[in-house]
């Protein structure tokens, strides 16, 4: 009898590998041999197929050698959805289904043992690695089939059960089956997230006119940020105002997305591509895999990478452990973080902008005036608390921004117009992430802050009085060999907002302001501040 | 022929430069009337005037008042009831880039009276302030406001504007001083806000009404800001600004020069700095110095800045010795701590009874030890 392969995904991380389920039946010593670095689940899926066939009123070949071989062998290959490939395999080679049918497919699915499909995690980064091997039609378990008809030119075949299947590969009519049950697990609680985000709108944000361009600033040219200030300054108010002054996700990006919230579980069934850029605040009291992606079993995206291409805010900065302080230097230099674990290694995209927020000390209330300060926290304290916010991390942040509570006299002027509306600054935000998609278009990078730095000098250069006051600044010792690139970078985000040609020594300045954590010019805030 | 000192004054100031100290000397001396006569009788005093006379037949002062008067102006001069007498002192003070002397009227648009302002204070700075510039600016605005005090300053951009603002929004009486006519506005971008401040207060200039607003009328309008008011505070100022002229003018006419400090490497609070190294100016750090600064003696005193009182303060010297040899963690007995400290055995006994009454050691199984409040 002739070999069958059938074909699925093995994924590591967000990087998807084609893999050939070979199976062999033949005379031999009776048994079933499964071959090629599966991990636990896979293995346990010889018997789910087996009996899911023998319910499917089809025989398994009991009385003969059967040998499936996962290739290529070296991928190491984890995940249940392996089961409806096994299957198909196991079927093809006992002559129940036409080999010819099995080309060009990709099969994904878990089975039970009365033969029906279950959903599996992370569809849609799997039909998008099939897609990129020029596989042309995937059979995914029903319910998930909108999620894996969002790549496109593919065609998607949602099925029910493993009857289904048959049926479809001999091209028979499809027999009735009960519909598939989402994937298990719902949310106890609604998370102080998306729903949430959407609400708030700038307009109701008074004064902080210096923090409220940094801010815009950042979601223009997607910056790292980080604002200070005292307890109930408003600096999460203002933080959790970012994602909605960016653009919708393009096509690209909102693809990448989905794919890494289809690979962490948290895409429900149902849900549309994910437009809207995304929103996570996790506590400080998170796990470094909750956070970083890792986790027991299989490795999951973390907070950081559901954030791409959106924002997460880490509140409390100081308070997070240092071993998430250190680990967060990669990805926040290279826009993508890296779990090695064992003899497996994940890659997760995360550019999304990091947004943090800290307290001048533990309890808050810290001012530098003895007059008004109601601290209690002892001086030891705060430095160890403030010792976090200097080093390698920080180095890493474009801009700084202290945040002062609104005094009453900038709230009674009567001259002072009302606070530009989310929309307002968003269509400015939104013009010049236009720019700069234009500028980059032929370049795998989307923005300011993505750009390399080499990159930045040879193509993108500042004008000459501006770069020859920024080689100034380098010589003097004030700025680092990093903080040169990163305030080129801010500087072209603030030509891009002001509709400036290429940035001169007006937008250096300002860019000089923003890293440093210097007042901005009254000038520059002038069309916000009225 | 002879007109009436204000129609002569209004007259003289459409021929002369405001702030040419030359003209106000001589109104000084001879009177407004005499000086115009001489002129109309194209009578050369000192050859600085020539070709005035045909000038001076061209205007019609009365008419001038009239049209001024008209559109909500009006034209206040020495001598007057609502003549701000704080001026008068700008006669006795030399030029400073060959400005100076009493302006010969003033006009003026908005409630507020001239002469309510003895106790006013101006607040100047740069155009090209920074945030933190314009929020101590406006901080400084509101608090005069609260105390009743007007606040004097130009109409530019940065400082001028946020003081402005400041004292607006602490509902006080504000004074712009323009360096073109009151009738006019300028930069235009502050439309809204120099009518405003002419609606609640007053918009004042020495430029006839429809001047422009020439370069070196600011410096001359200067003088006015400096001299209305009782001191002058600089927010920011870079090593040019024309506030430090401001701050000139104020000096030399003996009011209160007083400075906000910003961080030393900002270019924006050069000019402030220097004026403090020089010591032209007193470092002021908001608006409750301000109002320390500029009221009698003993009004709006502002408290001495100090730490947090800790409970080894008060100790005598022995306590504080005795004090520093308790342990933090491992008690020692009281012959440990008369060695350590240096101090005879029955006096730390009973200092260490003063410390436990005070709350600071206490005395467990095995010695003493530091309390947690002695500790931190």
């Amino acid at each position: 009898m002739p070999v069958a392969t059938a074909r699925t995904v093995s994924l590591q991380g967000a990087v998807g590998h084609l893999i050939d389920v070979q199976v062999d039946v033949s005379a031999g010593m009776v048994g079933t041999t499964l071959v090629g670095r599966p991990d636990a689940a896979i293995s346990e899926g010889r018997d789910r197929v087996r009996m899911a066939i023998a319910n499917t009123t089809r025989t398994w070949p009991a009385t003969r050698r059967v040998t499936i071989l996962l290739s290529p062998a070296d991928v190491p290959k984890n995940g249940s959805h392996f089961d409806l490939a096994v299957a198909v395999g196991v079927l093809g080679a006992a002559g129940d289904v036409p080999l010819a049918a099995l080309d060009d497919t990709v099969f994904l699915g878990e089975l039970t043992l009365d033969g029906r499909l279950r959903p599996v995690h992370g569809v849609l980064p799997m039909v998008m690695a099939a897609s990129a091997r020029g596989i042309g039609r995937v059979l995914v378990p029903q319910p998930q089939a909108a999620e894996a008809s969002l790549v496109p030119g593919m065609t998607v075949v949602g099925v029910r059960s493993l009857g289904q299947v048959v049926a479809l590969l001999r091209g028979l009519p499809l027999p009735d089956a009960p519909p598939v049950e989402p994937v298990s697990g719902s949310a106890l609680l609604s998370w102080r997230g998306q729903g949430r985000v959407h609400e708030q709108d700038l307009s109701e944000v008074l004064g902080m006119a210096d923090a409220r361009y940094a801010v815009e600033v950042a979601a223009a040219g997607g910056h790292h940020l980080m604002l200070t200030g005292p307890r109930g300054a408003g600096k999460t108010t203002l933080a959790e105002r970012i994602p909605g002054l960016l653009p919708d996700l393009s096509v690209e990006e909102s693809l990448e997305l989905t794919a890494i919230h289809s690979l962490a579980g948290t895409l429900r069934p149902g849900d549309e591509r994910l437009v809207r850029p995304p929103y996570a605040a996790p506590h400080s009291t998170s796990s470094r895999a909750s956070l970083l992606g890792g986790g027991s079993g299989q490795v999951r995206p973390g907070e950081l990478s559901r954030a791409h291409c959106g924002v997460l805010l880490l509140d409390e900065f100081p308070l997070f452990s240092a071993d998430i302080v250190e680990a967060l230097r990669q990805p926040l230099e290279s826009g993508e973080i890296t779990i090695a674990r064992g003899d497996e290694t994940a890659t997760y995209p995360a550019r999304g902008m990091v947004v943090l927020a800290c307290n001048p000390c533990p309890c808050g209330d810290y001012t530098p005036s003895p007059l008004t300060s109601r601290c209690v926290c002892p001086e030891t304290r705060r430095r160890d608390y403030r010792r976090k916010l200097t080093g390698p991390v920080i180095d890493r942040i474009d801009i700084t921004r202290h945040v002062e509570p609104v005094q009453p006299h900038e709230m009674d002027d009567p001259l002072t117009p009302p606070p530009e509306s989310t929309a307002v600054v968003r269509a400015r935000v939104t013009a010049a992430r236009d720019r700069q998609r234009l500028r980059y278009a032929q370049d795998p990078w989307r923005t300011n802050a993505q750009t390399p730095g080499p990159v930045l000098s040879d193509r993108f250069p500042l004008s000459e009085a501006a770069a020859r006051r920024l080689g100034a600044e380098l010589y003097a010792g004030r700025l680092t060999r990093r903080g040169v690139t990163r305030v080129h970078r801010l500087a072209w985000t603030v030509a891009d907002l002001a509709d400036v040609e290429r940035p001169g020594t007006d937008e250096l300045d300002t860019a000089l302001r923003l890293r440093s954590g210097e007042p901005l010019l009254v000038s520059t805030l002038g069309r916000r501040a009225g | 022929m002879s007109l009436d000192d204000r129609l002569a004054r209004v007259a003289l100031g459409r021929l002369a430069e405001p702030g040419d100290p030359r003209m106000s000397a001589l109104v000084a001396e001879l009177g407004a009337s005499r000086v115009h006569e001489h002129l109309a009788a194209e009578r050369d005093l000192g050859g600085m005037l020539s070709d005035v006379a045909a000038r001076l037949a061209g205007l019609d002062p009365a008419a001038d008042l009239a049209r001024a008067e008209s559109s909500g102006l009006r034209f206040v001069v020495p001598g007057e009831e609502e003549w701000p007498v704080s001026l008068d002192d700008l006669a006795g003070a030399a030029p400073l880039q060959e400005r100076g002397g009493v302006p010969l009227g003033l006009w003026v648009r908005g409630p507020v009276r001239l002469d309510a302002l003895a106790d006013s204070v101006a607040v100047v700075g740069s155009r090209s302030a920074t945030s933190y510039g314009a929020s101590v600016a406006g901080e400084i605005g509101a608090t005069l406001a609260g105390a009743g005090l007007a606040t004097v300053s130009g109409a530019a951009f940065g400082i001028d504007q946020a003081a402005h603002r400041g004292a607006l929004a602490g509902r006080g009486p504000t004074v712009a001083v323009l360096a073109c006519g009151a009738d006019r506005v300028y930069p235009t971008a502050h439309r809204q806000l120099i009518d405003y401040v002419a609606q609640t207060g007053a918009v004042v200039s020495e430029v006839p009404p429809g001047g422009a607003p020439m370069r070196v009328r600011f410096l001359a309008r200067n003088r006015i800001i400096a001299g209305l008011g009782r001191a002058t505070v600089v927010v920011e100022a870079a090593a040019r600004s024309g506030a430090l002229n401001t701050a000139n003018w104020a000096d030399r006419l003996h009011r209160s020069v007083l400075g906000v400090p910003g961080p030393v490497t900002s270019a924006q609070s050069q000019g402030v700095h220097h004026l403090v190294r020089s010591g032209l100016a007193t470092l002021v750090t908001g608006g409750a110095d301000v109002l320390e600064m500029v009221g009698a003696a003993g009004d709006h005193l502002t408290l001495e800045p100090r730490g947090r009182e800790h409970p080894r303060d008060r100790l005598t010297r022995r306590e504080a010795q005795v004090l520093d040899a308790v342990p933090v963690h491992r008690p020692a007995a009281a012959d440990a701590i008369a060695r350590t400290s240096g101090i005879g055995l029955v006096e730390v006994g009973s200092a260490l009874l003063r410390l436990r009454h005070r709350d600071l050691v206490v005395q467990e199984e095995g010695g003493w030890v530091l309390t947690a409040s002695a500790a931190t």
